[in-house]
Formats: structure tokens, C-alpha cells, sequence
């Protein structure tokens, strides 16, 4: 009981304030991109061209709620619901693919409970973070043997294999990186990384190959121009919008590529229609700012109380840092193109929620830290 | 050790971060302004402005091309609304077919149909009041020619988008057509205007105009006349052309079989070709004994110039029928009997085109100086009258033609030529020795009449004297009074001439009762005007040019005399 003393008088610490700042910060600037990116085709498709704008900003809304009660709830306590917690999500992520199952473009990633949609796979990953980050916390020496690190090796698997037959390629990469970003940050052996990693990589061809659309998009990749109307047109699209904002941008709401031209410009394409309207210029920044978020992640991580702390904060930042990542490849054309949100600022209420929650949590870490 | 993991794995984060920054760099720095290029043309849509083509005059002004003016339709399908609708007044007002229509407007992969092109402004007057949405107009223009049936090869056609095919359309299609402008409109993908966007408009620019030699009332009597042998005498084909001998402007073209420039026979390719060429220009045939006017030339020039294997004006040939050259036999095509050909000078040679006088003048003057002559009277090329296809003919190149050869060309044989090198040749014979480039096209100028460019008559090289081409004129001249082309005679003027009969050849040998006769003529014979060349292809009955292609001249040179009003002496 003594422990809880010292814990309680910890907690009165500020925390980390520019880690909030920031996130609120980038979540505000995805509030008004939404808007910029959407205000066109909500107008023609909807008449109103705060359509999508108004969406988000009650996914901002419940999000800050969200994030304020993980800022306030003591983290350690996550430990005891954690298990259960993940079951919850794995049988959602089984529901997808029951009558409640919601199938849109093609792919059945939502489930939709009385008008709302929810994504499984967004809250798939933070589950996981902390189911994780309490199984090694229970006995950091569990990371050093291959037997120890298998819970959260099939627990990780499984999820990636429920996700793959959605199916969702990009979360399901965002996943097993996440799942193998976590495996290092806890102390697992590097020949037991080599043990995974080969058949992981293995399995990489036959994905692409069991989705014929897969090849498509890797050889639209290679070459876009071969097919500007057909499978290269997303990325085309992507590139013009770029290309388009040179140095400064065309300014904020100025972007034409939105236009229709440029296909889910509020969701996983909004960095393209940032880069349109803010330039080389704003990007950078943009990204700075990104990086910044993630250092301070780190840093929390280090200066974490426990190794519960130390990994819920890794898995925490690794989750936005892999994801921030792939969007802005697939944006850039430096990868081929998936659907994938940008993490707080793409449209997609599940993602913005989970995500400020997950700050929340990250944040409430920091408060109990060792610096002060 | 987790410290130094955690610190690898921001930097492993880092440095992805930093290369994504980089790729940025180079997508909207480094290739930017290329992309953007070609993001500006998919936000910006265009209703093309046609150009409208350049009309066609003869050289006193008459209209032989010009546009009626007409307008495509077309359907951009994302702005449809209502396909079916739209489909069923479009195949009601335009006559198209409804079924293919709807199919088209309702497929995704195409954006924009040309549901119908020149569509005349009536129609589309009717199509407005319907107001349907994604349904444009634009200025389409068609071409029409108020003489279509006549100058079919030398006007030409045009395609249905309106660029030359054939003929002067073809050759001049650079100056005629002008350039498209549009308007551009800023648009979103499917095709919605943007609003408060503005439109940009860039006006087209019309096509140039042509005035040419060709004169119209002489071109009606030309007509006329081949209309008349064509009945007389059902050829394969008949043409007559018109030239002035002082400058190579081309008065007149008339060609049988022909075709309707506003109703062109696109469907059957093979006949078209047939017909839209002008035979004149792109096919050569044997002259025959026309051809001795050139020999002559160089027989009275090289003669004035004291060379001499050239005969004198006194001169009188052998009158056997036969010439032995080589070992082998040519003969006249008379028999020589009852003094027939007999005590000819060069003068009566022509009147009764003899050949064997011409074998003679061919072999005494020799290869080279025959050849020179050739040259300068632009056989073995081509004129350069401005008409696509030009044929250069036959000519045996001067290192391998036979004494056997050079006899024949004498009298017109063993050479291929175009009627257009004859009439431009003989020109130069007549005319004081001028070969003159022959032309069509004489004055462009642009819409409001402004002049570009003015096409004078152009000398190519000197032939002749003077001396000698009066002379020549003179025999010509006694050709038509005395010799073999009396039915080219007009009372009271005074015309020259030239008759010539041609066997035709079918797979290398003569073919029995097939001929070319042709005729070619120029008045006034003391200081010539006009120059005109018939030519009849397997006449039906009528075995020499002076009976066929004779009559011919003098009927078109009556009609010139009648419509100019030129004074008998």
C-alpha cells in the first residue's frame, strides 16, 4: 500500500503539455482540412457542404472526451481489463463478417450497430498495445525466450489474419509492424526476430497474389501512366494535387484536385490535398510537427514508471508513427496504394476516437513518470 | 539495452520521415510544374470553335468551294440527366439510331459523343428549345461547291471533319483550314462547371482563301465539249485542258468519267480514286505524232543555229515509207501510195505527219542534242504545277537509249508523258520559247480580303528563239488550214495545231483498235492566247485525233471567241 502512496502523490506531475498541445493542434488542422478536402463533393453530393466537416467534428468532439477521461483514468488499471478488453475487439473484428457486417467498397471492415459504423481494426490496435504491455509487464523476462514472446506472437497473428480477410492489406501491414515494433521494444532476441520475419516475408508474395487487385495496384504502382484512368489514377491524382502546391501551395481551400478529380480526398488522400493547399513549405511542417509528437512518445516511454508504462507508451507512439508513415508513402507515391487513414486528421470516426483516447492513456503515462 | 532500442527505433522513424520529405521534394519541387501541366488539363473542359475553311474562287471571283454552315452535336453523358429522353428527341430530331445511343450514353468508359456532325442550324434551333442538359452544339461547317460536278479533280474533296482529301483541298489544306480555337471552362471531374469560374475564350482563325487561274466560263464551255465527246464517241475517258502559253495559268480542266464533289462516292474507294485523280496530271500515256511539234522546235532552232545535221526549211526528206534502223523496219503510218507524203519539206512532214521524216530529224541531230531539247522542254520531269501526285512519265535515260529508241521518240513513241508536260512543252514552243511553270492557284488572301501572297507567273528556262518559234507557229499554223488538223479550223482566225494517234499497249504488245487521239491547239496562231489539249482514251469509232479530239478544240476555241467576245480579222 505504500507503493500506492507514492503513486498518488506522482500523479499531481503536469505530464507532458506540448505532446497535448500538439495532438490537439493536429487534430484542429485535420478538423479544417476535412473541410477544405470535402466542401466541394459534400456540397454536390449532399447540399450542404459542411457535410463531412460535421461529422468530424463530433468524432472531434467524443474524441476529446475520450482523450480527457484516458488523460484522467490511472493507466495501471488497463493491466486488469486488458485481456478481456482484447477478446472484446478480436470477437468484433468476427462480427464484420455477420449480417451486422457493413461492406463498402468492396471490403467488409465495419460493423454498424443502429446508424453508427464502427471500424474493429482501429480499436483492434490500442487493445492490443495494452494486452501486450501487460503480459510483459507481468515478467519482462518472458521477451527473452521465443515460448514467452508466443502469446502476444498469436495474439498479433490472429488479428493480422482476421483483418487480411476483410480483407484490409494496409491495417494489416500497420498491424504486423506494430506487432513486431512492440516484440523489439520489449527485449525479444534478435535470432527470434529472424525466426519470424522470414516466413512473415515469405507470406508477403502469396497475399498479393490471392487478390488479383493487389497486382494491379503494385503494377499501377510501378508504372501509374500505363493505366491514368484505371488502377494508376488514384496515385496520378495524388501526385497532380502534390505537384500542384510547389513550394507555398495554392492556399488553404483553394485546392482543385478535390474536385472530385481526387478520390477520398478527406480520408486516406487528405495529405494530398494539404500538400496541394500548403505546399512543400507546409508539409514540412506538418511533418515536423508529426515527428515531434512521436519524440515526445519516446520520451515518455523512457522516463514510464514501470515497464507497463514503458510499453503502452511504445506501442502508443508506434501505432501513430507506423501509420503517419505509410499514409504519407502511399501519398507520395513511394509505396504502392492502400487505404489508409492519416492517424488524427483524415475523416473516419473510429480512427480519430481511438486515437485521442490513446493519447489520453499516452499522456496520463507521462504524468506518473520518474523525471520530476 | 530497451533504451538503445527505443533510440534505434525513433531514428529507424526519423529517417523514414526525413526520405518521405525528400520524395515530397521531388514530386512538388522537382516535377511539379509538369504535373501541374497536366492536373490544368483535366480541370479545365473545352467546347472546340471551328475554324471555318477557306473558300475557293475562280480567278474573276465566282464561288467553286465554300462552307454552309452546319453544327455537330454532341453529348457529354455525366451531365445527362435523363438518358432515355435525351436519346429519343436526339433520334428524332437528327435521325440516329436510338438503341445505340442510349447504350453509348449509359457506358462509363466514354465521356463524350458526336452524336451527329454537320447538322444544319434548322435542326439544332429545334434541338435548343428542348433544353437538354449535356447536350452542346458547336460550329461545324460543311463544305459545299456550287459547281460540284464540275473541276471534280482539281478542286478535290474533304474529309467529313473537314480536312482535304484530294485535289486542291488537299495540296492547299495548310492555308485552307486555319486553326480550331475553343473555350475552356474550369470544371470538376465529371464535368460540372465550377461556379464563379471564368470561361476563356480563344477565337479560331479562319481559313485563307484561294483565286485561281482557273476562269470559270471557259471551264463551262470545256464542259460542254467533253460532255458532247463522251456521247459521240463513249471513251474510257475524255479531258480537255485550257492553259495560257504566256504564263502556265490554267484556264480550264474538264474530265470524264467525273464525280459530284457535294455527293461523294466515299463508299466505293476504288472508283473514287479513279475519278477524283486528274488524269492530266498523274497519268502519263505515248503521245504520239502531237509530239512531233517538239522535234520540229529542235530541228528549226539547232538549224537557225547553223548546225548541220539539222535540215533546213527546204529541205526535202526521202518519201520511201520505210526507215531501217538498226536492222529493223519502221514505217508511216501511211502507205506512201499514189504520190502520198511525197517531196516533203519539214512544213509538209507536219501537215501530213509523216514519221519517217521525223526518224530522220531524230537521228541527225543525235542523242545529245535530242536529249538537250528533251530537258529543256521538261520531259523526264516534272512541270510543278501545284497539284499533289504529279507523274514525271517515261523517258529511256540518255546512257541507254538505242538509235532504235531515239528514231521512235522522234515521232512520239518509246516516251510516256503527261498531257500537262505536252501542253506546257508545246507552250514553250509556240511562245517565243519560254517554258512556263503551269499553275492553279494564283492569289491567297484571308478572310477580310487582305492579300498574302500573290503567285506570279513563273519562267523556268528559255527553249527556242523567237525566230524559231515563229516559225514553228507557222507550220502549226498550216496544220490547221492545209494538213491533218483542218477540223480544228475556225473561219477567220487563225489557229495551230497538232493531231496525234496513239496505239495503246496491253502487256507489251499493240493492241489491235485501241487508241489515244488527242489534239492540241492554240489561237491566235500569230500570237497565241490560249493553248488547249484534248486527249480521248479508246474512242468508240474514229480511228485519228484530227476526226475525234480535233472538233473538240475547235468547239471549246469557238466558245472562248464567243464568250470574250474576240474580233474575227
Amino acid at each position: 500500500m505504500n507503493g500506492l502512496v507514492t503513486l498518488k502523490k506522482k500523479r499531481k506531475g503536469r505530464g507532458d503539455l506540448p505532446l497535448l498541445f500538439s495532438v490537439v493542434t493536429i487534430s484542429l488542422l485535420g478538423l479544417a482540412f476535412v473541410y477544405s478536402a470535402s466542401k466541394y463533393s459534400a456540397e454536390v453530393t449532399y447540399g450542404d457542404e459542411f457535410f463531412f466537416a460535421k461529422k468530424h467534428l463530433v468524432g472531434l468532439l467524443i474524441g476529446y472526451a475520450a482523450m480527457i477521461f484516458g488523460c484522467a483514468f490511472d493507466y495501471e488499471k488497463y493491466k486488469k481489463i486488458s485481456l478481456p478488453a482484447f477478446i472484446a475487439t478480436l470477437v468484433l473484428l468476427v462480427l464484420v463478417f455477420s449480417p451486422l457486417g457493413y461492406e463498402n467498397y468492396g471490403a467488409k471492415r465495419w460493423i454498424k450497430v443502429g446508424g453508427i459504423t464502427i471500424q474493429p481494426s482501429e480499436i483492434a490496435k490500442i487493445c492490443f498495445v495494452l494486452f501486450s504491455a501487460a503480459y510483459f509487464s507481468k515478467e519482462p523476462r518472458r521477451a527473452k525466450s521465443f515460448i514467452g514472446c508466443l502469446p502476444v506472437l498469436c495474439a498479433g497473428g490472429t488479428v493480422c489474419l482476421l483483418i487480411i480477410l476483410e480483407p484490409n492489406m494496409s491495417i494489416t501491414v500497420c498491424f504486423g509492424l506494430l506487432t513486431l515494433a512492440v516484440l523489439f521494444a520489449a527485449g525479444m532476441k534478435t535470432a527470434h526476430f529472424v525466426i519470424i520475419l522470414v516466413p512473415a516475408a515469405l507470406a508477403v508474395p502469396l497475399l498479393i497474389i490471392a487478390e488479383p487487385y493487389r497486382l494491379n495496384r503494385l503494377s499501377a504502382f510501378l508504372n501509374p501512366w500505363a493505366s491514368p484512368k484505371g488502377e494508376g489514377y488514384q496515385l496520378l491524382q495524388s501526385l497532380y494535387a502534390l505537384g500542384s502546391g510547389g513550394w507555398f501551395g495554392v492556399g488553404f481551400l483553394n485546392s482543385r484536385q478535390k474536385l472530385r478529380f481526387l478520390p477520398f480526398s478527406e480520408s486516406d488522400f487528405i495529405l494530398a490535398v494539404i500538400g496541394e493547399e500548403t505546399g512543400f513549405v507546409g508539409l514540412a511542417v506538418f511533418f515536423a510537427l508529426v515527428l515531434f509528437v512521436i519524440v515526445r512518445g519516446i520520451k515518455i516511454a523512457v522516463k514510464a514508471k514501470n515497464h507497463f508504462g514503458y510499453l503502452s507508451a511504445v506501442g502508443i507512439t508506434c501505432i501513430y508513427a507506423i501509420q503517419s508513415l505509410v499514409n504519407a508513402l502511399v501519398v507520395t507515391g513511394s509505396i504502392p496504394p492502400t487505404g489508409l487513414p492519416l492517424p488524427l486528421v483524415s475523416a473516419g470516426n473510429t480512427s480519430l476516437i481511438v486515437f485521442l483516447f490513446s493519447f489520453g492513456v499516452l499522456y496520463n503515462v507521462s504524468r506518473s513518470s520518474s523525471s520530476d | 539495452m530497451l533504451r538503445k532500442r527505443l533510440f534505434a527505433l525513433l531514428c529507424a522513424i526519423t529517417f523514414i520521415f526525413l526520405s518521405v520529405l525528400c520524395r515530397v521534394f521531388f514530386v512538388q519541387i522537382v516535377d511539379g510544374k509538369s504535373l501541374q501541366q497536366k492536373a490544368v488539363d483535366q480541370w479545365t473542359r473545352d467546347i472546340p470553335v471551328k475554324a471555318a475553311r477557306g473558300k475557293i474562287t475562280d480567278r474573276n471571283g465566282i464561288v467553286l468551294a465554300e462552307n454552309k454552315q452546319s453544327y455537330a452535336v454532341f453529348v457529354r453523358t455525366r451531365i445527362v440527366e435523363d438518358a432515355e429522353k435525351t436519346a429519343k428527341v436526339l433520334s428524332e430530331t437528327l435521325g440516329v439510331d436510338y438503341e445505340k445511343l442510349v447504350s453509348k450514353m449509359r457506358s462509363d468508359s466514354v465521356s463524350e459523343i458526336t452524336v451527329k456532325r454537320q447538322v444544319p442550324r434548322e435542326v439544332t434551333d429545334e434541338l435548343s428549345k428542348y433544353s437538354l442538359p449535356g447536350v452542346y452544339f458547336c460550329r461545324d461547317s460543311e463544305r459545299n461547291y456550287p459547281y460540284g460536278d464540275s473541276l471534280a479533280q482539281i478542286i478535290g474533296y474533304t474529309s467529313v471533319d473537314g480536312s482535304g482529301q484530294s485535289g486542291l483541298e488537299k495540296r492547299y489544306d495548310e492555308y485552307l483550314k486555319g486553326y480550331d480555337g475553343e473555350i475552356l471552362y474550369e470544371a470538376d471531374l465529371i464535368g460540372k462547371d465550377v461556379k464563379g469560374s471564368s470561361a476563356k475564350y480563344i477565337p479560331a482563325t479562319n481559313g485563307l482563301n484561294l483565286k485561281l487561274t482557273i476562269d470559270y466560263e471557259i471551264q463551262m464551255i470545256c464542259d460542254a465539249v467533253i460532255k458532247k465527246v463522251v456521247a459521240e464517241y463513249s471513251p474510257k475517258s475524255a479531258s480537255v485542258i485550257v492553259m495560257s502559253p504566256k504564263s502556265g495559268e490554267i484556264y480550264a480542266v474538264s474530265q470524264c468519267p467525273s464525280f459530284d464533289l457535294n455527293n461523294v462516292p466515299r463508299d466505293d474507294t476504288e472508283f473514287l480514286n479513279k475519278v477524283s485523280r486528274c488524269n492530266l496530271i498523274v497519268d502519263s500515256y505515248e503521245p504520239g505524232s502531237t509530239f512531233k511539234i517538239i522535234t520540229s522546235a529542235a530541228n528549226i532552232e539547232e538549224n537557225l543555229k547553223g548546225n548541220p545535221n539539222a535540215f533546213s526549211a527546204n529541205y526535202v526528206f526521202n518519201s520511201n515509207r520505210f526507215r531501217y534502223v538498226d536492222g529493223r523496219k519502221i514505217k508511216c503510218w501511211s502507205t506512201h501510195a499514189n504520190g502520198k507524203h511525197s517531196n516533203e519539206r519539214l512544213a509538209e512532214a507536219l501537215n501530213n505527219s509523216c514519221n519517217p521524216c521525223f526518224v530522220d530529224i531524230a537521228l541527225s541531230l543525235g542523242k545529245d542534242v535530242m536529249y538537250s531539247y528533251l530537258d529543256a522542254f521538261g520531259f523526264g520531269k516534272t512541270t510543278g504545277v501545284d497539284y499533289g501526285g504529279e507523274a514525271i512519265g517515261m523517258l529511256v535515260p540518255k546512257s541507254a537509249v538505242t538509235n532504235g529508241d531515239l528514231a521512235r521518240i522522234g515521232f512520239g513513241q518509246t516516251i510516256a508523258i503527261t498531257p500537262i508536260q505536252l501542253v506546257a512543252a508545246v507552250s514553250a514552243a509556240i511562245n517565243g520559247g519560254t517554258y512556263y511553270e503551269p499553275y492553279f492557284v494564283s492569289e491567297i488572301s484571308d478572310e477580310s480580303g487582305r492579300i498574302c501572297e500573290i503567285v506570279n507567273p513563273k519562267s523556268l528556262r528559255k527553249t527556242i528563239s523567237e525566230k524559231a518559234s515563229e516559225t514553228l507557229r507557222g507550220y502549226l499554223e498550216d496544220v490547221v488550214t492545209k494538213g491533218s488538223g483542218k477540223q480544228a479550223y475556225i473561219e477567220g482566225y487563225r489557229v495551230g495545231g497538232k493531231t496525234g494517234t496513239a496505239q495503246k499497249y496491253e502487256n507489251g504488245r499493240i493492241a489491235q483498235g485501241k487508241y489515244v487521239m488527242s489534239f492540241i491547239g492554240f489561237f491566235p496562231a500569230d500570237e497565241p492566247e490560249y493553248i488547249a489539249l484534248c486527249v480521248v482514251d479508246e474512242p468508240v469509232g474514229g480511228k485519228y485525233g484530227s476526226t475525234v479530239a480535233a472538233p473538240p478544240v475547235r468547239d471549246v476555241f469557238e466558245g472562248i471567241i464567243q464568250c470574250k467576245g474576240i474580233k474575227a480579222r
